[in-house]
């Protein structure tokens, strides 16, 4: 698709900025997300193709306004409930679950 | 069935992950050969990247047979294709604002090109 | 009030992480060491040490060079290092002539073995969109720059082949031992955005 992600030759991205000694992850969520990488797609659900397409899928103002691993999360959120390992519904309440277990 | 730790790092350093495929395809291209890409605006997945669109190139090398991620993105077809190495000129691919001596490699899908 | 292991409020995405997270083991859909065991290595035991090691090797050793450059996957195993993002794997080098920069303009492939997970520059849409039409200023960004004559080859990662530069070595350095020259190289030489200095 031509997607926002279809980068190569646009302009207006702003610097490059290379954050000095930077550390391999910025967040524990973060973490978590790529350590689920190889777990999840190892249940078969999708593959790589179809993860990147889920990525490219997410739509303009979101892919350039949302950082890396959260793309990953979008793309882990969107194919689970789209092939059926997950729905929806139980991943909605088991967030709310949780944002209120925090408050 | 989770995939244990043992499983999971013994994954990560194989090379299961790998999307060549020992098929037998024939290739439609070969080193040299000039080639000019596709103007192809498909709806889902490409790796056509869009600033290499309908461009003239020159194949380097054929890297062997590989699923073709447009059809394995949707459906799971893997429709193995060759896929090779193609030099862009700079002045081909960006005009006027191309550097004049710079080039550009891509990795092309046989489905991606026809020749010149 | 709750009591919480925290002391600030979750936020929207990290809500979203541990609510995936705890599904998925619940459905018995992952196994939380495996993922727990992944952040471990790529966090601590896979990272541009390993590609360091692959261009001193290649430095010193002129047949193991020839077989880096004509067979990468399998020469870059000679040294133990294979596996997610290295399946299929092709060097390219570095010379006075040429001078090869890596960009993936569609995501963010790199060669995980060799150069363990990618900056977040390099996933980043400033250096996705910039390196291919102006090569020449991104670098001048990484303070290298090269003369007119040098061809500037850029390499657009679409398929899963992973891509890796050898730079070139530097001069004064033929004293250096193998460990010696690893420690002088940097993932960003790797990559292609400056060069290795002695």
């Amino acid at each position: 698709m031509n997607g926002v992600h279809d980068l190569g030759g646009s302009d207006g991205h702003g610097p490059i900025n290379p954050e000095p000694n930077e550390p391999v992850f910025h967040a524990e969520w973060e973490k978590r997300v790529f350590g689920m990488f190889l777990p999840v797609a190892a249940c078969g659900y999708f593959n790589l193709d179809e993860f990147r397409h889920a990525i490219e899928r997410m739509g303009a103002p979101s892919y350039l306004n949302t950082s890396y691993y959260e793309h990953w999360l979008h793309a882990f959120e969107t194919l689970l409930v789209e092939k059926g390992a997950l729905s929806a519904a139980e991943l909605a309440a088991r967030q709310q679950q949780i944002a209120e277990e925090a408050r | 069935m989770a995939i244990t730790a043992a499983q999971a790092l013994a994954a990560s350093a194989s090379d299961g992950g790998s999307t060549r495929l020992e098929v037998d395809v024939a290739p439609r291209f070969a080193a040299g050969d000039r080639i000019r890409t596709r103007n192809i605006n498909p709806r889902g997945h490409t790796r056509l990247p869009l600033y290499l669109r309908n461009c003239v190139g020159v194949v380097a090398a054929d890297l062997g047979v590989f699923v073709f991620p447009d059809t394995h993105a949707h459906g799971g077809d893997q429709k193995p294709q060759h896929v090779y190495s193609v030099h862009f000129s700079a002045k081909d691919v960006w005009g006027r604002e191309g550097g004049e001596r710079d080039t550009l490699v891509v990795d092309m899908w046989d489905d991606y090109m026809d020749p010149v | 009030m709750a009591s919480s292991a925290h002391t600030r409020p979750l936020s929207e995405v990290e809500i979203r992480v541990k609510a995936l997270e705890s599904l998925l083991v619940e459905k018995g859909l992952i196994d939380l060491a495996a993922v727990d065991a992944l952040i471990d290595k790529y966090e601590h035991k896979v990272g541009p040490r390993n590609g360091a090691r692959v261009v001193a090797r290649a430095w010193v050793d002129p047949a193991y060079k020839a077989r880096l450059l004509s067979h990468g996957t399998e020469a870059i195993a000679e040294l133990g290092y294979t596996g997610m993002q290295g399946e299929d794997m092709v060097v390219v080098e570095n010379t006075p002539e040429v001078h090869n920069v890596l960009v993936c303009t569609l995501c963010s492939c790199y060669p995980w073995p060799t150069l363990g997970l990618p900056p977040v520059w390099y996933k980043s849409a400033p250096y996705r969109s910039r390196v291919v039409i102006d090569p020449r200023g991104v670098l001048q960004e990484f303070g290298l720059q090269l003369p007119e004559s040098t061809e500037v080859r850029v390499w657009d990662s679409t398929s899963e082949v992973r891509y890796m530069v050898l730079p070139e070595r530097p001069p004064g350095t033929e004293h250096l031992s193998e460990d010696e020259l690893a420690a002088l190289v940097t993932r960003d030489a790797m990559i292609g955005v400056t060069k290795v200095s002695a």
